[in-house]
């Protein structure tokens, strides 16, 4: 099999599956690159995604969840989709066991600008399942050879339901540091939450992190997205500084198959990052 | 520069069909159409144009990837790589050879060049065929418009004109040199014919069709200006019918969609022709879904070829050929469309 037709899947084994939240919908799955020749090449930084390829059922574009600090593995966060109809790879993969090979095809789109980020103070902001690529990041600029690299870190992530919070012992553990302010908050709590309520827009608007040399990095699903950007452009953030990742049906992941296009851009390869200045040069139709 | 008589061209045909494999026109019940030649006497360039376009050659309607076996791992599957046998593309217009220069800048000049699409590109040798200059182009034709000649020899490996009852062939590239040195049975063209040749061709250059003054970066800023004047865009799609067949004739729409189909437990991944008129094209696993409307793909789709394109690699991506319109069952025209945004 040719190393250099990009419509190729390299083959992966699943060491780790670990169900995230209560409803068992969502679960990541810790890759191993079967090829050691493949896990040189998959070279990636935070904000990129992979195709997750299961034969007989197709391809699904998802985030990676770990970071390029996180050695011997790759991790992605898979919901079970099902609005519109079973996911056909998802639901596959969600009925998978550690030991279960699949194919894996990236690392595919832009990334968060982590030069552009250095040396500025970094405000991420996630809603929901849309976290992944967020704590790709938060794991990259923590990891001790990186985090002086950056300035302050500040976390606002929420979820609907305290049941719904993805990496718990994760967000537990960075409440804990004092190299990283986070702010933890669900729509509405349960009888165990002690935290925060609120929405994300809302939560932000209070917390009103300081646009002075910083950095928004904020993903979401598109209603909180759509309530987010103006809070931290009114805040005074400039446009340039306040970035997103884009969602659109993928297919090919590297610009050709022309289904992710908006404007002149195809979000799979030009994106799916972009800075609200970016968006603003864009036709809304995404 | 060789010549032979018309009515010879099949054995033109055998001669190519032993070196590899010939694509021509032949003429089937619903019109002329680029066929694999099995048998030379089929080959007939009495033709204006072939009813789909001649892409299927670099981008057949579906293309394997990968060939799987469900009871074995994926580290039993097998890539597909095409078949790298020489082909002959014989009788291409002059706008349907443009078109592959524009499909070129997507799927090779473009990282990560498309392996099929490059490769089947590389294993082909293109015989242009100017249009005849001397009969009226056809209504819905108007690449002149887009600044495509009726004889641009650009583009081909060999050129061929008709004169009379002869065909003229000229080499354009290295490529078509090497191989009209080689080619039985053609005659040596004299000082005449290559007199007639470049006359033709400047004739070709003056030659109109439907024609409007449209320039890449006006239209695409037009365009850009438009896009979210609703309006315009429902008044445009009121008649269509989404069904895609402009897309499927189009020789510049390169949209695919990649599937696994699988019968007792073996399988294909491969792309196919996909089409950004469908509902779905668009809709994502969440349910959302940008394009619900009619307006907003016809937009997409018109956009993408004067605007979006433009903006992305310098170039409209359409090149007139007139299929979309002849084709169309609700007689949606893109160029009065861009005629008609211009205006706007």
């Amino acid at each position: 099999m040719s190393s250099n037709n990009p419509y190729l899947p390299i083959p992966v084994e699943i060491i780790k599956i670990i169900d995230e939240v209560d409803t068992h919908d969502i679960k990541s799955f810790r890759l191993k690159f079967i090829n050691p020749d493949d896990e040189a090449k998959f070279q990636y930084l935070p904000g990129q995604f992979a195709e997750l390829s299961v034969y007989g059922r197709g391809e699904s574009p998802i985030g990676i969840a770990s970071s390029p600090t996180d050695k011997g593995y790759v991790e992605f966060t898979v919901q079970r989709a099902g609005a519109v109809q079973p996911g056909l790879v998802t639901s596959a993969l969600h009925e998978m066991d550690e030991g279960a090979k699949i194919g894996l095809r990236g690392p595919l789109g832009n990334s968060w600008p982590i030069e552009f980020l250095e040396k500025k103070n970094i405000v991420v902001v996630g809603g929901g399942f849309a976290f992944t690529t967020l704590r790709s990041l938060i794991h990259y600029m923590l990891h001790p050879d990186n985090r002086k690299r950056f300035g302050e870190i500040t976390v606002i992530y929420g979820a609907r339901t305290p049941g719904l919070l993805l990496y718990k012992d994760e967000l537990a553990a960075w409440e804990k540091r004092d190299d990283i302010k986070t702010i933890i908050t669900v729509d509405k709590g349960d009888e165990t939450w002690n935290g925060r309520e609120g929405f994300v827009p809302a939560v932000c608007k209070e917390i009103a992190p300081s646009p002075d040399n910083a950095v928004a990095v904020i993903c979401g699903p598109p209603i909180m997205i759509k309530f987010t950007l103006p809070v931290f452009f009114d805040l005074g953030f400039l446009k340039e500084n306040i970035l997103t990742s884009l969602e659109m049906r993928m297919k090919c992941g590297i610009g050709k198959c022309g289904r992710c296009n908006v404007g002149s851009q195809y979000v799979c390869k030009d994106g799916p990052v972009f800075s609200l200045a970016q968006l603003d040069q864009l036709p809304r139709d995404f | 520069m060789k010549k032979t008589a018309l009515n010879q061209i099949s054995e033109l045909a055998a001669d190519l069909m032993r070196r590899g494999t010939l694509i021509a026109p032949v003429k089937e019940k619903a019109g002329f159409v680029f066929r694999e030649i099995s048998d030379a006497g089929r080959v007939d360039l009495n033709f204006y144009n072939t009813l789909m376009s001649p892409k299927s050659a670099f981008f057949p309607p579906t293309e394997d990837f990968v060939r799987y076996d469900k009871s074995k791992t994926v580290l039993d599957a097998e890539g597909v790589e095409p078949d790298l046998k020489p082909v002959f593309l014989l009788g291409v217009r002059p706008c349907d050879v443009k078109s592959f220069q524009i499909m070129d800048i997507h799927f090779s000049d473009t990282a990560p060049a498309d392996p099929y699409w490059k490769k089947r590109r590389e294993a082909a040798t293109i015989f242009g065929y100017a249009f005849d200059v001397d009969a009226p182009a056809d209504a819905a034709d108007f690449y002149s418009t887009l600044k495509i000649g009726a004889a641009d020899p650009e583009g081909s490996d060999i050129f061929m004109i008709k004169k009379g009852d002869q065909l003229l062939l000229k080499a354009v590239t290295p490529k078509g040199e090497s191989l009209l040195s080689s080619l039985n049975g053609l005659a040596q063209a004299g000082a005449e014919d290559e007199k007639y040749f470049d006359d033709y061709v400047a004739r070709g250059r003056n030659f109109k069709t439907r024609h409007a003054c449209v320039e890449d970066g006006v239209i695409a800023k037009k365009l850009e200006d438009l896009f979210h004047k609703t309006e315009f865009w429902e008044k445009i799609s009121d008649a269509c019918l989404s069904c895609g067949a402009c897309t499927f004739v189009c020789p510049t729409c390169y949209c695919f969609d990649i599937c696994d189909e699988t019968l007792f437990g073996k399988g294909i991944r491969r792309r196919v022709w996909d089409a950004c008129m469908f509902t779905d094209f668009t809709l994502e696993a969440s349910g959302h879904n940008p394009r619900t409307k009619v307006y907003q793909r016809l937009r997409q789709k018109i956009c993408h070829k004067y605007s979006f394109h433009v903006r992305k690699y310098g170039v409209i991506s359409c090149v007139g050929c007139g299929r979309c319109t002849r084709n169309c069952p609700v007689n949606i025209d893109i160029f009065s469309i861009v005629e008609k945004a211009l205006k706007t």
